[in-house]
């Protein structure tokens, strides 16, 4: 496929047991690869990180990723080609989730 | 329930008492090993929970969708683990293409044995994960509450959808302490996004500027209650609409603006409107491909906004101009004062001349032919006839399910209760009878084939149990009609294994202890609905239709939306 590249992504999860499964049964619906894969703890207390890189097109990534954080236990996902990171992600997971503990108060 | 507040009562217990804190007042059910503590306890909830003995675990997932559909809340389904839970499964998945919230728990071995493959083992979990919301294995008794509040909240808010819970015996016999929990907020889980209002004003913008504008709704709008908006929407600026499927009822069948059901078997004009309209709007409907025909071709000549609850939907399937990701209900509220009152009757008219040659070359035809054996959609219109459009419409999948959809009337919403995404033939009958237990002082009608009908004959045996008074017209041609349509169409008439040879229903339905009578020609057929109708006891109408009945319009499966069939040598003639 000429325009299939090496994509980075990266999602900010709840710790559950199973989320592995659920995040891999994503590509294989889709008969994507998994060329690379990391989970460990982020940098923010209590929320998990996978980084998944896969060789695919933007149409797909952006598929793929939407699918992820359709996932009860997956706070963010992003996407990136592989080269050009931002670095921005932890950030915005954090507002993201200050802003829902100000939602959580308010109900 | 106060009496077991803050006391130790066992996890089965918990499950019980906090269905009850729920509002839950039905069970779908059948007892095994794995789940039978909790049916023990249950024994003494039958007061307050009434629990439906199905025939198989396939026929409870299916009434507890009907239950929902006709509700909208969350149905709730139990069964043993192993085969029970493995039974539930295609209803899982029906529920979770089709948006319908369901809690399924199912019992479990014991967290000692699971692994092991003990007896009537199943991984539930990792067989439920891709077609549920949320799917989690309960094994100790303080975490049920929890795990219940959280699993009907899944199910029920956002786009709905099942939810399964696995729960180990040991977590149903082991003791804890009893408080209620009530779970409106997860972090990671945003149900009901926040709309920027630049993204409504850029679509009132887009909307007022258009010439042809056309609304494309689906099941969100019943969903989120959005019924009354989308009409005044519609209203307010002069816009036409189609409804999928799964959207029928949302609007009443004679809302001036409704121009029909889209798609495949869909109305000419909702089709032809959606290739000739400068903007499309698509509300609460996720563009399946029974709608959308070729995708590449499909409104490629219109601006298209998508609104939709499901972020992964938009864009999913069609490029779009403008998503916006909220309730539908919302949404809809907040745009309806931005749009300028528009007169556009003119292209509000565009359907007349489709209708036209509609009603002569195919509907007409169908449901008041003059001569030969009864056509299943003069069934289908006879009943709406009778039922004045009152009715809940349950179909099975295939020929009576495109009919239903297409002759049947409505007045009032969550209506017409059918499968749709996954097109499970055997829902009918069990989603019937949910529908009717949902719904005790409505009509509730079913259509369904006699191959359809005999994938969960069984609950019959449920109907006996509960007198539950579901009206059954059995459209009953002796072949698997649609697949035979297809084969006459797109296989060279190679009737390959579709021809039925079938049981005396008439028979069956005496075993069964439910009134059935047989209609052979066109004169028995309304004094039999009549009949049907008159009073509120379970009823079979055995009705012998054409045997080569066919449904048309038909876009064949990957044409472009204005190449439609009128019959089986004739297309409509667009352009010409």
């Amino acid at each position: 496929m000429e325009n299939e590249k090496l994509y980075e992504i990266t999602a900010y999860t709840e710790n559950q047991v199973g989320l592995l499964s659920a995040v891999a049964g994503i590509f294989t619906r889709r008969s994507l690869n998994i060329e690379k894969l990391l989970v460990y703890p982020s940098r923010i207390e209590g929320i998990h990180k996978f980084k998944i890189i896969t060789r695919t097109d933007e149409r797909r990534v952006k598929a793929v990723v939407a699918q992820m954080e359709k996932k009860v236990d997956v706070v963010k996902a992003f996407w990136e080609v592989d080269n050009e990171r931002s670095h921005k992600e932890k950030e915005q997971v954090e507002e993201f989730l200050a802003r829902r503990e100000e939602q959580n108060v308010k109900l | 329930m106060e009496d077991k507040i803050g006391t130790k009562i066992s996890g089965a217990e918990i499950l019980l008492e906090q269905l009850l804190f729920q509002g839950v007042d039905t069970v779908f059910g059948y007892p095994g090993g794995a789940i039978m503590p909790v049916y023990d306890k249950l024994y003494g909830y039958l007061d307050r929970l009434h629990h439906v003995l199905v025939r198989h675990e396939q026929g409870a997932i299916h009434a507890a969708q009907g239950f929902a559909r006709v509700k909208g809340v969350p149905g709730f389904v139990m069964v043993t683990s192993g085969p029970g839970a493995t039974n539930v499964i295609t209803g899982v998945a029906d529920a979770m293409i089709d948006s319908t919230p369901v809690v399924v728990v199912a019992g479990q071995v014991t967290t000692g044995l699971l692994g092991t493959d003990a007896f009537q083992e199943t991984d539930l979990i990792g067989m439920t994960t891709p077609i549920t919301k949320w799917s989690y294995q309960i094994r100790r008794a303080e975490d049920v509450a929890w795990a219940v509040s959280r699993a009907f909240y899944i199910a029920g808010s956002g786009r709905p959808g099942p939810v399964v819970l696995d729960f180990t015996k040991d977590a149903q016999t082991g003791l804890a302490e009893f408080k209620p929990c009530r779970c409106n907020f997860i972090r990671s889980y945003v149900p009901d996004p926040e709309v920027p209002q630049e993204a409504i004003e850029k679509a009132a913008g887009m909307i007022n500027a258009a010439e042809r504008p056309f609304v494309v709704y689906g099941q969100g709008v019943l969903m989120s209650g959005a019924e009354k908006e989308l009409g005044d929407f519609l209203d307010k600026a002069d816009i036409p609409a189609g409804s999928t499927l799964l959207g029928l009822s949302a609007l009443p069948s004679d809302n001036p603006h409704l121009k029909g059901m889209l798609g495949m078997h869909g109305s000419i004009a909702s089709n032809i409107m959606t290739c000739e309209c400068d903007l499309l709007i698509a509300v609460g409907m996720r563009f399946d491909d029974r709608v959308t025909g070729k995708l590449d071709k499909y409104a490629s000549q219109a601006k298209i906004i998508h609104i939709d609850i499901d972020p992964s939907e938009i864009g999913k399937n069609i490029p779009v101009d403008l998503g916006i990701v909220g309730d539908a209900r919302k949404v809809l509220s907040r745009l309806t004062p931005l749009l300028d009152k528009r007169d556009r009757s003119a292209w509000e008219c565009r359907n007349a001349e489709c209708d036209e040659v509609e009603r002569t070359r195919v509907s007409d035809p169908e449901i008041a032919p003059s001569e030969g054996p009864v056509n299943p959609g003069e069934v289908i219109a006879a009943v709406a006839k009778a039922t004045h459009g009152d009715a809940v419409i349950v179909t099975d999948v295939g020929q009576n399910q495109m009919l239903a959809a297409r002759y049947s009337r409505f007045t009032k919403p969550r209506s017409f209760i059918s499968s749709g995404g996954l097109g499970t033939m055997g829902f009918g009958l069990p989603a019937a009878i949910g529908a009717k237990i949902g719904a005790p002082d409505r009509t509730v009608c079913l259509f369904v084939g006699d191959g359809g009908i005999q994938m969960t004959v069984q609950e019959l045996g449920t109907v006996m149990q509960e007198k539950t008074g579901v009206k059954i017209v059995l459209l009953n041609n002796n072949w698997l009609g649609n697949v035979r349509m297809w084969q006459e169409l797109f296989f060279g008439a190679r009737y390959s294994c579709t021809r039925m040879l079938n049981p005396d229903f008439e028979m069956l339905a005496r075993a069964y202890g439910i009134r059935c009578e047989n209609v052979e020609s066109r004169e028995e057929l309304v004094p039999a609905i009549e009949r049907m109708l008159a009073d509120d006891a379970p009823c079979i109408l055995n009705v012998h239709v054409r045997e080569e009945s066919m449904v048309f319009p038909m876009i064949p499966p990957g044409k472009e939306l204005d190449q439609i069939m009128l019959n089986a040598k004739d297309w409509y003639a667009y352009g010409k």
